[in-house]
């Protein structure tokens, strides 16, 4: 049985033809009945594919988190199923840094859709504040925004981080479905969505807006507020 | 979980440009898209619920001319909406979380998607809260939520408490009964201004508690909510340990919160208009309770809602006089 219905597909047909350069989707997962618990992996990948065949811009590249562990690591993939969107550019793919962890459904199968569409573009749409804030950065920024399905905010604090991370070569930005992922949502306290972990000391709740999160995530240039931050955290 | 998938819609499942986006559903917003629609404009009116507006909470409506039986608000707003459906104005429960009032053409971010529109009317009316409750502020993403559909799958086998009295708290609390062991349901009203099904359903839920006239005052916690402490009907107080606190509280304030600050507001958090009900922004109108020295009636705010249809659309055709095609 096919997840998206035909109108659905119609849609993101519709959605996917604004890309101008091709996307690698790059899916880590595992194979039925393997080693690691994974409650939507097999979904995830039926998914993808499915979205993948509504494109000739759309190139899809499966691994095994176990197996390709070098590249993984290399991507910062340490969980399954996770999706890295690349810009197909020759004679290289660029990362920008985008990934999705857990099934994108709900309001985020939106996000999905739309991340396809900027990282084609390499489109950000930022403030002309926001670039200068982000060309001033002076070490690696890691964003990981906790969503769930059923959160109608969630997908804007996404895509915020995610247009950050194209943007910016510095930064790098997760959407996390934190029902499928309890462990980190116990790890950062998350009671509520979205909440936006940067480095993971500076926490967001909301989607704010650009502005009022860029102030907080220039936080990382200031190595005594990170200093007392990670203190509040016990790091 | 259920997996679903489809993507944002803007209302009538086309991404396109609507020529008037209409903010709030009651008297005012319902008579504006009635007005804007019989002019052949394409509109659509965002609103939270019924029971959102001052209207569609007023038990019995006997001074609205030309409906001289005693009537609910909600059911005088019911046939307002349903008029200006008639002329083809569409209504689709949403909520404005945030606008670009400066883009063209103009963005409204909601829930359910992203809206675009020529003209914008602002209805949103005086019903936002002021004053949060004691220790609210200090927990929101540690058990304090706004959005139970969000967030209500951290609450699994936990007690949880839902303040408020409309039909979207009823409707949230609803959706916490899949997950919480119990939802306490605090009323601050000895009634629940929510469609009679609605409430029957709530109250036949086996995991909820009502508490009639129930004012939420303090939620209590360190790092995570661990109570509510409420104040009962009887004078009484009572703390209920709960992990969390799903609050829709209505209140006295004009509800600009969504504009982020876009239209400047007088001290009183009124947006200024002109005599067509213009707001600073061209093509940005308000009415309404949302207005300052605006008298509370449901037939002014339906006045104010017709003229500034007629405003948005002498701007929208480039005419330099109102006009109302009476044939029709």
């Amino acid at each position: 049985m096919t997840l998206l219905n035909e109108s659905v597909r119609r849609e993101v047909r519709q959605a996917l033809a604004a890309m101008t350069e091709p996307v690698r989707i790059v899916l880590f997962t595992q194979q039925e009945g393997g080693a690691l618990e994974c409650g939507f992996c097999r979904e995830t990948r039926q998914l993808v594919e499915e979205v993948v065949a509504l494109s000739d811009k759309l190139r899809l590249e499966v691994h095994d988190l176990v197996a390709d562990q070098a590249l993984a690591s290399q991507m910062g993939i340490d969980k399954i199923p996770a999706i890295a969107l690349l810009r197909d550019e020759r004679p290289q793919p660029r990362d920008f840094g985008v990934r999705l962890f857990g099934i994108p459904s709900g309001y985020e199968f939106g996000t999905f859709i739309q991340d396809l569409v900027l990282v084609s573009q390499a489109r950000h749409d930022l403030s002309a504040r926001t670039l200068e804030q982000l060309a001033a950065l002076t070490g690696p920024v890691h964003i990981q925004v906790f969503v769930t399905p059923t959160c109608p905010y969630c997908p804007r604090a996404v895509l915020l981080a995610h247009r950050l991370a194209i943007a910016s070569e510095r930064v790098r930005a997760d959407m996390v479905e934190a029902t499928e992922f309890p462990h980190l949502a116990n790890r950062y306290s998350v009671y509520g969505v979205p909440r936006t972990v940067i480095n993971e000391v500076i926490h967001i709740e909301g989607a704010v807006p650009e502005a009022a999160l860029m102030d907080e995530l220039m936080q990382v240039n200031d190595p005594a507020a990170m200093k007392r931050l990670r203190a509040e955290w016990g790091l | 979980m259920d997996l679903h998938f489809e993507l944002p819609t803007t209302g009538d499942g086309a991404a396109s440009v609507w020529d008037v986006a209409i903010v709030g559903g009651g008297p005012a917003g319902a008579t504006a898209a009635m007005y804007a629609a019989r002019a052949d404009l394409r509109v659509i009116v965002l609103d939270k619920g019924l029971t959102a507006s001052a209207l569609g909470i007023t038990s019995r409506i006997a001074n609205y001319p030309g409906v001289p039986e005693e009537i609910s608000g909600a059911e005088l707003l019911r046939r307002m909406r349903e008029q200006a459906q008639r002329f083809g104005a569409v209504f689709v429960q949403d909520k404005v979380q945030a606008v670009d009032l400066e883009s063209d053409p103009k963005l409204l971010f909601a829930n359910g998607g992203t809206y675009e529109a020529r003209a914008v009317i602002i209805a949103t009316g005086s019903m936002a809260r002021g004053q949060r409750v004691k220790g609210e502020e200090e927990l929101l993403g540690r058990g304090v939520s706004y959005c139970a559909t969000c967030d209500g799958a951290f609450f699994r086998d936990q007690d949880v408490a839902v303040a408020g009295n409309t039909d979207e708290a009823v409707e949230e609390a609803l959706f916490l009964t899949r997950f919480a062991r119990t939802v306490h349901f605090l009323s601050p009203t000895p009634r629940i201004h929510a469609p009679e099904p609605l409430l029957h359903e709530l109250s036949s839920q086996p995991n909820v508690r009502l508490y009639l006239g129930a004012a939420l005052r303090e939620v209590i916690g360190g790092d995570h909510v661990t109570g509510v402490r409420v104040a009962l009907r009887d004078g009484g107080e009572q703390v209920l340990p709960v992990n969390g606190a799903f609050i829709y509280l209505q209140g006295g304030r004009p509800a600009t919160d969504f504009l982020g600050g876009q239209l400047p507001l007088n001290e009183t958090g009124c947006v200024r208009v002109d005599a067509e009900y213009r707001t600073t922004i061209p093509g940005v109108y308000a009415v309404g309770d949302v207005l300052c020295n605006h008298v509370k009636q449901a037939v002014v705010a339906a006045a104010e809602g017709a003229i500034a249809a007629m405003a948005v659309e002498k701007a929208l055709r480039g005419r330099k006089q109102l006009a109302v095609d009476w044939s029709k």
